[in-house]
């Protein structure tokens, strides 16, 4: 026998029920079929005791778990076949039970209908506000992941060395050539181009132009490999060959709809682009490309049509970013492997000068959407951290309203204790009510489940408007969004309901009968406050961001660029031999016209999304200079037309061709010049040729947004060049201006179609991504002001009812109104005043940092923060304060007659 | 002898709930055997073993009464039916008549 002494401290007293241990008891108690489970704890039961008496209790335990382990076994657990008897032992959690839990929950809804529309209401906007940032995510995220390949397509950008390193997604035009020659491993190469041009359909004979198509982007200049590589499907024609030949044009179904009324009409049609003597031939329609990926393709026309009219063919220095170019890397070779061939690449076809100009290297596609040191064709990027910011304030607008029901259930919570006083007196266990709350909680989240969806389905156009998108709520076309909505729900649910379950089923039953519980017994009371914390941290943050970015905006709009913007047309000009002929006459008519004050020949505006910037010579010296200037290409007038000051010298005087350079004080300050005085009359040539003395220098004006600084300047009339018209319009005639440059454009491009834009609207473009955040942030905090100051209300609210009593003897007593208004917004300014101590560090870094971006911003100064704090102080007491005047207007002997 | 029906295990139970009789049950087998073999046996074994003999006929049980050491549940006790009376001596008698068999000398070897 294997038994030892029995253990001293327990003597040989006789043997007693011992509690078993632990959650292994559970565990076996829950596993065990109900018919057995009498005997076999009873069994485990009385073995443990008898060996606590005779091992110890250490030894009995380890024991008592292996027996318990012993039992696990299928013929314990199987459940004997029941037949319920009538009237035979009810079970308290089948549909009888449930059912009163369901009936329970609707009537405590409807009774207390203000608490639970705040929930709802609350629940409701934070789920539909985390929905829609889930679709907007999602979209951003799914960018050209529809293409089979996309894992092995890379695109080949460049690097530029014109004294600080930048980069661009174009690459020099011999690159898709030579590579494909270098490289016959690689399985494709395709060269896209961005082109343009208005579009023209002539009748049979080519002679009489039937339709005209502004230009709206959409026109590339692609290889046929290109569709072999990505997954653009064609409806029609066959993607191998339907750009081989030169003048072959593919259309996309919609285009082609557009241009011949049916897309089955539209192959073998010709179509004429930007008005030149090139016609193409339609021999394939292409599926509509979907709002997700970053090739809006429209028109597609064969490359060589585009190789053979540029004078770039051979440059390996020169780059456009409208110059793509993708390969498809064989599976055995890794994008790094390839790079270190690249290198190779680049010193066997460049001269050692433009090597030191121009280096290529190649990155995955899925950078195409996210890198924002590069552009992509659908000049949409966002980086991964925008992403995360997005989601971190879906997640809180959820948290707050999360917080929200914390805080109104739990104060609620009181009310209720009656109720759980009398289910635990009638054999609730806590289990069962924390379900009954947790089920309250579910048929809560799950109504606003249903109003989020229907909000968001509500806001989705006005979304889309603002971020120029096309998102649509379908659960069919998209069930990612309907684990997202199930995904949502479970956490809410938990989260929002665990602890106030868990606090009321706390109660004892004895207490909760008696109507001992408040909220002191409670507790909580400084979570609660915790939870106001945050609620405001959040919304502070956000007000604190909105601000910031509002103030840039404006900051943006307002500042001076030192040129005009106002009352200033742009009108692109067509600009081919033909077109060019007929500038002057253009001109000497327009400026006829009354309503016209100016009007110029340029290449660009003065500030300009797009630009030219290439090195030049100075002073003859042997070697261009180190930097790179903004080119722009304008007649004599311009300086005029739009109020730029020449400041040294002169302004050059008209002509077609190069005679003089204007440059700005900035391009003198990077030669290293000191007087602005010593440039005049020294030589600059532009490309090894185009070689003239500087006539001027003008003042310094933003030539870039104001993300960037002001670069160097250099500019020349160069009637090759001009590809708008700069017209001034005289303020009080607009209108007439306007007209009068529209009918004299047209008379005399009948074959082009007119278009016109201000340049203060274009200036304006410049900041869409920046003004679409404010109009997004706005909305956000004032989602997160909303939410929190529902919760501040509901608790207010509560707090009210809880201190009536209090209210009217203060008042019997003598206490003024707003000394009551008071003692009820106090503590919430203190906590308001606490959240504010931890959001202003917070967004005071995360401004900072945002601000950083930009060359030109506004300082973060202490106004900003006072205007967080004092709006939500503001914002709290009109919440607090009417549900406070309302307590302290209440006639005493009402509140005070219950007792 | 129909060795499929009969586990040694549950031989041994049966056994021992004749040996206990009346007051057999899991627990004091359980003991039981724990003494005789000086092996560690489970209550979970002694049940599973007591839940087939029951089902082949060998054994029938009632609940018994409760006792404090078991938490106030209470006992299942097991009694041998008159199969199961017959199965042991059949057992019983198989063994034996083997055991008979055996040549005196080889048996002294053993010990």
């Amino acid at each position: 026998m294997k038994s030892k002494p029995p253990n001293p401290s327990n003597g040989p007293s006789s043997v007693k029920h011992r509690p078993a241990p632990g959650w292994i008891t559970k565990l076996i108690e829950w596993l065990c079929a109900p018919h057995l489970r009498e005997e076999v704890l009873g069994d485990l039961h009385e073995r443990y005791a008898l060996r606590v008496e005779r091992l110890g209790e250490a030894q009995a335990r380890r024991r008592y778990w292996r027996d318990v382990l012993a039992y696990m076994r299928p013929s314990i657990i199987k459940r004997q076949p029941t037949v319920r008897r009538f009237g035979q032992y009810p079970n308290p959690t089948t549909t009888d039970m449930l059912r009163n839990y369901v009936k329970i929950a609707f009537r405590n809804l409807s009774r207390n209908k203000a608490y639970s529309f705040i929930n709802i209401a609350g629940l409701a906007v934070g789920i539909a506000a985390c929905l829609l940032v889930f679709l907007v995510v999602q979209f951003e995220l799914s960018f050209d992941n529809f293409h089979t390949k996309k894992d092995r397509i890379y695109q080949v950008v460049s690097e530029f060395h014109y004294g600080a390193v930048s980069y661009g997604e174009g690459v020099p035009l011999p690159v898709p050539t030579a590579l494909r020659l270098d490289y016959p491993q690689l399985e494709k190469v395709a060269a896209i181009v961005a082109g343009g041009g208005q579009i023209n359909i002539y009748d049979s004979k080519k002679q009489i132009i039937e339709k005209k198509f502004k230009d709206e982007g959409g026109v590339y200049y692609a290889e046929p490999q290109f569709f072999a590589m990505f997954d653009f499907g064609l409806l029609a024609g066959n993607p191998q060959t339907a750009l081989s030949e030169p003048n072959t044009a593919i259309l996309t179904q919609e285009t082609a709809e557009k241009f011949f009324g049916d897309w089955k009409e539209a192959i073998g049609k010709t179509i004429n682009v930007g008005n030149g003597k090139d016609f193409y031939r339609v021999t394939g329609i292409l599926k509509n490309i979907p709002a997700n990926s970053d090739f809006p393709l429209k028109v597609v026309l064969s490359y060589k049509n585009f190789l053979q009219g540029s004078s770039n063919r051979d440059d390996w220095e020169s780059v456009s970013h409208n110059w793509n170019c993708f390969i498809l890397l064989p599976q055995n070779v890794s994008p790094d492997q390839f790079n270190s061939w690249m290198l190779a690449f680049d010193k066997k076809h460049k001269t050692p000068y433009q090597l030191s100009r121009v280096r290529n290297f190649i990155r995955p596609l899925d950078e195409v959407h996210f890198d924002s040191r590069f552009s992509n064709f659908s000049d949409h990027t966002i980086s991964p951290e925008m992403i995360h910011v997005l989601e971190l304030i879906g997640v809180f607008l959820l948290l707050v309203a999360c917080v929200n029901f914390i805080n109104l259930a739990t104060a609620q919570a009181v009310n209720r204790s009656r109720e759980v006083g009398v289910r635990k007196a009638l054999g609730s266990n806590r289990g069962q009510l924390t379900s009954q709350f947790l089920g309250e909680t579910t048929v809560i989240t799950i109504a606003s489940l249903f109003i989020a969806v229907l909000l968001a389905q509500l806001t989705l156009p006005f979304l889309n408007q603002l971020l120029h998108f096309s998102l649509h709520l379908s659960f069919i076309d998209n069930p990612t969004l309907l684990l997202f909505l199930a995904v949502t729900a479970i956490v809410v649910i938990f989260l929002s309901g665990f602890y106030p379950a868990w606090v009321l089923s706390g109660f004892k039953a004895t207490l909760a009968l008696k109507s001992k519980i408040t909220a002191k017994t409670i507790g909580g009371i400084s979570l609660r406050r915790g939870l106001v914390v945050t609620q405001f941290v959040i919304a502070q943050v956000l007000i604190i961001v909105t601000v910031v970015i509002v103030r840039q905006m404006s900051f943006f709009q307002t500042k001076s660029l030192g040129f005009d913007k106002e009352t200033i047309v742009r009108v692109p000009i067509p600009n081919d031999s033909i077109s060019r002929t007929k500038f002057d006459l253009l001109k000497t008519q327009l400026v006829q016209q009354s309503g016209i004050e100016n009007v110029s020949f340029a290449f660009r505006a003065p500030a300009d999304k797009w630009t030219w910037n290439t090195p030049f010579r100075y002073n003859r010296n042997l070697k261009e200079t180190d930097f790179s200037a903004l080119l722009n290409w304008a007649d004599a007038d311009y300086f005029k037309t739009f109020n730029l000051p020449i400041i040294e010298g002169k302004a050059y005087s008209a002509s077609d061709t190069v005679q003089g350079y204007v440059v700005n004080e900035t391009l003198v300050k990077r030669l290293g010049v000191k007087n602005l005085r010593d440039v005049i009359g020294k030589e600059i040539s532009v490309w090894g040729g185009m070689k003239a003395p500087i006539v001027g220098v003008v003042k310094d004006f933003h030539a870039h947004s104001l993300h960037g600084a002001i670069p160097p300047v250099l500019m020349a009339s160069r009637k090759n060049n001009f590809g708008l018209i700069g017209v001034k319009l005289q303020p009080q005639n607009i209108k007439g201006g306007l007209a009068s440059v529209e009918k004299i454009w047209t008379r005399i491009f009948p074959n082009y179609i007119y278009e016109y834009e201000f340049l203060d609207k274009s200036i304006a473009r410049f900041y869409e991504q920046e003004e679409q955040l404010s109009i997004l942030y706005k909305l956000f905090s004032a989602i997160a002001i909303f939410i929190s100051c529902l919760g501040l209300y509901g608790l207010v609210s509560f707090m009210a009812v809880q201190r009536t009593r209090e209210v009217g003897i203060r008042k019997v007593l003598g206490a003024s109104v707003s000394q009551i208004v008071y003692l009820f917004s106090k503590e919430f300014t203190i906590l308001i005043g606490v959240a504010f101590v931890i959001a202003a560090p917070v967004s005071y870094y995360f401004m900072q940092k945002w601000l950083e971006k930009f060359e030109f911003r506004i300082p973060l100064s202490i106004g900003i923060f006072l205007i967080a704090i004092g709006l939500s102080v503001l914002i709290a007491w009109i919440t607090v304060s009417y549900k406070a005047v309302r307590a302290a207007l209440m006639n005493p002997v009402n509140s005070l007659r219950s007792e | 002898m129909r060795r499929s029906d009969l586990g040694e295990f549950e031989e041994v139970v049966l056994l021992a709930v004749a040996v206990l009789s009346p007051k057999a049950y899991s627990v004091v087998i359980a003991e039981e055997l724990e003494r005789e073999t000086n092996q560690t046996v489970s209550t979970g074994a002694v049940h599973a073993a007591l839940q087939r003999l029951e089902q082949k006929g060998y054994l029938t049980s009632y609940l018994g009464e409760a006792t404090a050491e078991r938490g106030g549940r209470r006992k299942r006790l097991f009694t041998v039916t008159a199969l199961g009376g017959r199965i042991m001596s059949e057992v019983h008698l198989v063994r034996n008549r083997m055991w008979e068999r055996i040549i005196p000398t080889i048996r002294l070897e053993w010990s």
